[in-house]
């Protein structure tokens, strides 16, 4: 598939323009980008380290896994928007920079992620993890472990790759 | 007089041959800059979790000192990072980012989030927490915590904008912007 075509139309669009006429506004979105994967990542990382016991040991995880996921999908909107503004203003530039491609793949894998094992394997996570009492379907704790471990590393590959686009 | 002693003091530094390597050093610099900038995620991450069960939209279900005692670690940890790789990206820029407006806002928005943190922490010993279950704590906690919000915000978008040189010395700008940003030389001119 080429997707060229549709950075080249990305480049040309009223938004494009839109975008590289207001430098102050334009930085005011970057900032806003910032602040959005601060939430995003933020709530991530505080799921993550939980279930690898490492922050807020026996506290029952289902409370703050349930209890992160709105500010999670808040900062995710937050970041697609900023960044589809961003990025409307460098499109040629994105259209050939293995970083991009290297955080919009991290990006996708995430998500996906997040919505499938990451939330399944959460939800059965063993007694001497989530502390919220037996579970009939529980797994071992080094699934829970190691599925922490992926999500971190991902997440944290697409905000490195992200600030690497700036340098690249 | 302080800004004649800022701007000696970032000549000095401007001297160090390990100034001017880490500027020149592509990703020696970059790693120290995307680490400030990925450190967030731990320091303001935690930081937003405390900050949104004091104005109590969020993990209303926990003791709000739970999350303050337990988060407070990995939170300093986030902060000792962000104060180390910060003050390497200063040393390699001394000169312009001493001169940056940005820098300067950010520095006094630092300021007063660190004695707004204080009181928070005053107003939250054992002693004073008899709200600690609450859903919604008291209106003076709410207040603190959406002032530690918007204050780390703002310092947020000013280390971002530190980037653009709209206002570096170098560009034509009012008395009161060389003043505000500190450029030393170009106010000279002006006497």
């Amino acid at each position: 598939m080429n997707v060229v075509p549709f950075f080249e139309w990305l480049d040309a669009s009223s938004l494009a323009s839109f975008a590289k006429t207001y430098a102050g506004l334009f930085s005011l979105v970057q900032a806003v980008h910032i602040l959005s994967m601060i939430m995003l990542v933020g709530m991530i990382i505080l799921g993550d380290l939980r279930m690898l016991n490492i922050v807020l040991k026996g506290v029952p995880s289902d409370v703050i896994i349930q209890n992160t996921k709105k500010w999670i999908y808040i900062g995710l909107v937050g970041i697609v928007l900023s960044g589809i503004y961003e990025s409307s203003a460098i499109a040629m530039k994105l259209a050939y920079n293995s970083f991009f491609w290297a955080k919009m793949a991290g990006l996708a894998m995430g998500v996906v992620f997040m919505l499938s094992f990451r939330s399944a394997v959460y939800n059965r996570a063993p007694e001497s993890i989530a502390s919220t009492g037996p579970k009939s379907d529980a797994v071992e704790p080094w699934v829970v472990k190691l599925v922490a471990l992926a999500s971190l590393l991902i997440w944290f590959s697409v905000a490195a790759n992200g600030r690497w686009i700036g340098f690249s | 007089m302080l800004n004649e002693l800022l701007f000696e003091f970032a000549t000095w530094l401007d001297g160090f041959q390990a100034s001017t390597n880490l500027h020149e050093a592509i990703y020696a610099y970059g790693w120290v800059e995307g680490t400030h900038v990925l450190t967030l995620t731990l320091f303001l991450g935690m930081l937003l979790v405390i900050d949104l069960r004091l104005l109590g939209v969020a993990f209303k279900e926990l003791p709000a000192s739970t999350l303050m005692e337990r988060l407070d670690k990995p939170m300093m940890i986030g902060f000792a990072v962000m104060i180390i790789s910060g003050v390497l990206l200063y040393f390699a820029i001394p000169v312009r980012s001493t001169q940056s407006i940005w820098f300067r806002i950010k520095v006094v928005l630092l300021i007063a989030a660190g004695i707004n943190a204080l009181l928070i922490r005053n107003m939250t010993r054992s002693a004073d927490l008899a709200w600690d279950k609450d859903p919604v704590p008291p209106k003076r906690i709410r207040v603190g915590a959406g002032l530690s919000l918007s204050l780390w915000a703002l310092v947020v978008v000013c280390g971002r904008n530190m980037a653009y040189d709209w206002w570096d010395c170098h560009k034509e700008m009012p008395y009161f912007m060389y003043w505000a940003a500190g450029c030393v030389n170009e106010l000279a001119a002006f006497e």
